[in-house]
């Protein structure tokens, strides 16, 4: 089944070819999945996958920690 | 841990002591430097036209040249924003550093780098507060920490310096431009005039670091460093390309604009001319195996 987090999920197997697949519910930034220098490039992607603008001064890290809270709060995707 | 002091050399101390009697001789008052006039004219271009991020391609045809004057105002703002963070992240690590254990050799001149970096973050964000009315914000969280010491030690000389270095090229290029207006030549050559001493120092300073992790750590470590340094320039190329310039320049589709920019390979050697300089310093001390960018 397609998701549009599927972009995002993309985004992050292609940067980490030893990873199959990705759990929804896995800490993105505690796996150091992202990172401080890949951050921004991927507010950018779900800024542009999501439709929703999201400015730089509203960020909050939580929000991007897994794919799961991304997409309840950039993709109104529930659990 | 080593930090510096038990790794400082003669010729370490002898180029301390010297930037440090250079930075009070050029020493000047900031505030009374400058002449701001209220405004700066809408009609010339802000940044040096080989420097704004659309040059050169077909994305720059397609604004013309109105629409890359505007770009180049706006992406002036963003270089001085861009510096106004940095350079308040860099004093962040190099307060933290100053007259603690490993670091009372360089701490004297720290002092002259915090007081330099502190006047230069005045009048960088002077500029964007006179001229564009804001400063962008920076988007890039610290999300982990180094374990290592002397590792963290290393990478955040490391990147205060390729920063400096990138944002030279910059600085030099408009100093020269007679066609930029007198205020953005003065702004970029006094930064220019401090930040040769600086680069001079944190060269010094970041191969006095490699050396004592080159003693210690494994090959595979030390590509990993030179893996993560790469990726810091690449990230610092790319903060060029801000979609929040491109929407207050009157750009639609800001994301795609940045997208089609970051793809076009005609892009390519301008970003390698900003980064030349740095790369070359970091093969020839052997903490680069070459000088191959991981592409985005």
């Amino acid at each position: 089944m397609t998701s549009r987090l599927d972009p995002v999920r993309e985004w992050i197997l292609a940067r980490h070819p030893e990873l199959d697949d990705l759990d929804s519910h896995l800490d993105l930034i505690e796996n150091r999945l992202i990172d401080s220098l890949t951050f921004i490039e991927f507010v950018f992607l779900i800024e542009q996958h999501s439709g929703e603008s999201i400015p730089m001064d509203t960020i909050q890290v939580d929000d991007f920690r897994t794919l799961n809270s991304i997409g309840k709060r950039y993709f109104q995707l529930t659990d | 841990m080593s930090a510096v002091d038990s790794a400082v050399t003669d010729r370490f101390i002898e180029i301390l002591d010297r930037l440090g009697e250079k930075s009070i001789e050029d020493y000047y008052n900031p505030y009374q430097m400058f002449v701001w006039p209220d405004e700066l004219p809408e009609d010339m271009f802000w940044m040096s036209q080989d420097l704004v991020s659309a040059h050169g391609t077909d994305l720059a045809e397609e604004l013309g040249p109105s629409g890359m004057r505007s770009l180049s105002k706006w992406e002036s703002i963003n270089f001085y924003s861009l510096n106004v963070h940095g350079i308040r992240e860099l004093l962040t690590e190099v307060i933290s550093r100053i007259h603690m254990p490993g670091f009372e050799v360089p701490s004297d001149f720290f002092h002259h780098f915090i007081g330099e970096e502190n006047e230069h973050m005045w009048f960088f964000a002077e500029f964007c507060r006179r001229y564009g009315k804001k400063i962008y914000q920076s988007g890039a969280p610290k999300l982990s920490r180094v374990e290592d010491t002397d590792v963290e030690n290393f990478l955040v000389f490391a990147r205060i310096l390729l920063f400096e270095e990138m944002v030279d090229h910059y600085n030099l290029a408009m100093s020269e431009d007679e066609s930029l207006h007198e205020t953005i030549r003065q702004v970029n050559r006094i930064h220019h005039q401090d930040e040769s001493r600086h680069i001079a120092f944190g060269r010094e300073l970041v191969s006095l670091l490699y050396g004592t992790l080159r003693d210690r750590l494994d090959e595979a470590r030390l590509r990993e460093i030179e893996g993560y340094l790469k990726r810091y320039l690449v990230y610092s190329i790319q903060s060029f390309y801000n979609p929040y310039v491109y929407r207050d320049a009157g750009i639609a589709d800001s994301l795609g604009f940045r997208g089609r920019l970051l793809a076009d390979e005609r892009r390519r050697p301008f970003e390698r001319r900003a980064v030349r300089k740095p790369l070359s310093f970091l093969v020839r001390t052997g903490i680069f195996a070459d000088d191959v960018l991981p592409t985005v």
